[in-house]
């Protein structure tokens, strides 16, 4: 009997798997928000994400909930955020899983059902008054940034924003200012500039400042880049100098199997004739790898009423494709699973290091819950993206066994790699090619 | 019952541990070498049991039937001789690749083998397709050849004779004697069904030991009124006007 899954497992950290996170706490009105904005759209990257603490107050009960209504609710202690929670999602950012963040209104001051979902960011920045006060945040910061702020500003800016953005009245905001925020400033904002590594005075007009730390993050990031591609490295090394892995299963190499394979190779194939037979291809992939759903057995009776003891599936399928090469699967795969939910990643390899970064994703909501999910490239050549397109799949939750990577064409390397880093998902492929060869199934197929 | 005739086994590929692997009826082995039976999936086995169900509906029976039938014609095709066919590759290799070699046409015995040229024009886009219509004459209760229209140069040609149900094998059988006719060599017919009887499948090979018969799954026999066991029904019926 075949072995399904290879003993030793071996490590695979994305780029987003150890997430630097950035602390920024100042004062309400000190420009926190402006200032992270500013860093990001200085860096004009997508792997820059700022999460506000707002999102993490605590929702009110009914006399708290009336008592904000009559602006005698204490927004601005720290007893009003729910650090737990924010702990909890600050952990599953650190380590690349996703993370659900509540959504909190000023209009109600409830949470409301719906969550935002926070996904592989490289760098995250919290802002908040609080940002720097809880000792469980605090060892997750890797830079700690305190905005400093005239006071008369942070009173100008912050009536301004309440009034035009929350829903507020003058004599409700004034009322706050003086009855909470500005005790609360020196009792327990203020302390926090003892422990910030850098204090940033007068906010986004401070150009220098913005400069220093959007440096500091790029090379964070470059930092990270260039673990990520050691890693690669290293998982190739392994890969290798290993026999191909079990769960690589070869579509049976037969004449009419030879003889597509060669017209898709074809440099004078028309690509009239070269959509054709890559569809055909893909429709014989497909069948390989749907005998990997669950099936039980199910007693059926025929019209003339014998009955025949067949089997079903148990789960439903659904896909994702890797863009853009993985859309070129579509048509055959639609052939054989017509209403198949399709999600799509955008993985794009940077011409300039040649690491592959995630882009775009976009899943089937059900994922979970499918018995087999189907990932399609139509090439897999170091295997980078695949890897990083089936750690996203198992970072939303869908078990590795039912993962399924579907390729045209790979190299050796390229699948151990994958394999031996999720041993207990499969890959069909149609045709074992070199390690190293340029990306062009989806081109001869898109024409471009 | 008629199920417990047939044999059942576990079902799933050479790589699947046997744990994983549901039971279920497949398909009676045949020991004729011109019968060629396709690998038992569980998918194979899920398809043929939705078009089995008498509760399928004509669309999933439709859908269904089809997928099965590329799969039998891709099988079919696997049979067609290739040459050597020496290429280069876009990223500038030589890659010693084959070619499909001979001319094919497919031929169906009306009405229930048209039901089957969809899905040989999903693997063959311009393929010609000929038509024959067999009909049991009431009188004799023999097969009769009432019209075909066939290929001018059926003769050059390599033959996909489609029919879905192979049951006594009396119109097929009758079919390969027309193509015989009209000088199609016996070893260069191909007869492409979804399920056939053992009977049927031994009529070929006592009589045409060189036609190539592919089919998904043998079933358990034939009842008094010559329907296979425990079958499908009537596909024609059921494809195209229930």
């Amino acid at each position: 009997m075949a072995m399904t899954t290879p003993t030793r497992r071996i490590h695979y950290s994305p780029p987003w798997g150890n997430a630097s996170i950035i602390g920024v706490a100042g004062s309400s009105g000190s420009g926190k928000t402006s200032l992270a904005l500013a860093i990001v759209a200085s860096l004009n990257l997508p792997w820059v994400v700022i999460l506000s603490m707002d999102s993490f107050y605590k929702p009110l009960t009914p006399a708290q909930s009336a008592a904000a209504f009559r602006n005698e609710f204490d927004f601005d202690s720290p007893d009003a955020i729910d650090f737990d929670v924010l702990v909890d999602r600050l952990r599953d950012v650190k380590n690349g899983k996703v993370a659900d963040i509540p959504v909190y209104s000023f209009q109600k001051h409830a949470r409301l059902e719906q969550t935002t979902t926070i996904y592989s960011p490289h760098v995250l920045i919290l802002e908040g008054i609080f940002a720097l006060h809880d000792q469980r945040v605090l060892d997750m910061l890797d830079l700690k940034i305190f905005a400093e702020a005239d006071a008369d500003l942070c009173l100008s800016r912050r009536l301004v924003r309440d009034v035009k953005e929350r829903g507020r009245d003058i004599d409700g905001c004034i009322k706050q200012w003086f009855g909470f925020v500005k005790p609360n400033f020196s009792k327990y904002v203020a302390p926090q500039r003892e422990i910030a590594d850098i204090i940033i005075p007068r906010g986004i007009e401070n150009k220098v400042a913005i400069a220093m730390i959007s440096s500091q993050i790029q090379k964070t990031l470059q930092h990270k880049s260039a673990q990520h591609q050691l890693e690669l490295t290293r998982l190739g090394k392994i890969a290798e100098d290993s026999p191909l892995s079990p769960n690589a299963i070869i579509i049976k190499q037969t004449n009419q199997v030879k003889a597509i394979h060669t017209l898709l190779m074809d440099e004078t194939t028309s690509t009239e004739d070269y959509i054709f037979y890559f569809d055909r291809m893909v429709a014989l992939l497909i069948e390989t790898a749907v005998d990997f759903l669950p099936f039980t057995p199910s007693q059926v009776t025929t019209p003339q009423g014998h009955v025949y003891m067949g089997l079903k599936k148990t789960a439903e399928i659904s896909a994702v494709v890797v863009l853009r090469g993985g859309s070129a699967f579509e048509t055959g795969l639609r052939r054989t699973i017509p209403d198949c939910r399709i999600g799509r990643i955008l993985i794009q390899t940077n011409y300039r290091t040649g690491e592959p970064e995630l882009h775009y994703r976009a899943l089937p909501a059900n994922i979970k819950q499918c018995g087999l999910v189907l990932v399609l490239d139509p090439q897999m050549s170091s295997g980078g993206a695949a890897l990083m397109a089936v750690k996203v799949l198992v970072d939303h939750g869908v078990p590795e066994d039912r993962i399924v990577f579907v390729t045209y064409m790979a190299g050796r390397v390229g699948v151990n790699r994958v394999l031996r880093v999720f041993p207990e998902a499969r890959c069909v492929v149609a045709r074992m090619g070199d390690d190293m060869e340029n990306r062009w199934v989806e081109t001869r197929y898109l024409g471009c | 019952m008629a199920s417990d005739s047939q044999p059942q086994a576990p079902v799933g590929p050479e790589y699947r541990p046997a744990t994983q692997k549901p039971k279920a009826t497949v398909s009676t082995p045949l020991p004729h070498d011109n019968v060629h039976i396709l690998p038992q999936t569980p998918q194979l086995i899920a398809l043929l049991t939705m078009i089995r169900d008498t509760n399928t509906g004509r669309a999933d029976f439709i859908f269904y039937s089809n997928r099965i039938i590329r799969l039998l014609v891709e099988e079919g095709l696997n049979h067609l001789p290739v040459v050597e066919h020496e290429i280069t590759t876009p990223v500038g290799r030589n890659y010693a690749g084959v070619k499909f070699e001979g001319k094919i046409c497919g031929v169906s015995i009306m009405r229930a083998g048209e039901s089957m040229e969809q899905g040989l024009r999903d693997c063959c886009r311009s393929v010609r397709i000929g038509k024959i219509l067999i009909q049991r004459d009431e009188e004799t209760s023999k097969p009769k050849l009432y019209y075909d229209k066939l290929p001018e140069d059926i003769a050059d040609r390599w033959v996909l004779l489609l029919d879905p149900m192979l049951a006594t094998g009396g119109s097929a059988l009758m079919a390969i004697d027309v193509l015989k006719s009209r000088g199609v060599p016996e070893e260069h017919i191909l007869f492409l069904n979804l399920i056939a009887s053992p009977e049927g499948a031994k009529k070929f090979a006592d009589r045409f030991p060189k036609v190539r018969v592919v089919t998904a799954f043998v079933d358990q026999g034939l009842d008094e009124k010559n329907y296979i066991v425990p079958g499908l029904g009537d596909f024609g019926d059921r494809f195209y006007t229930m």
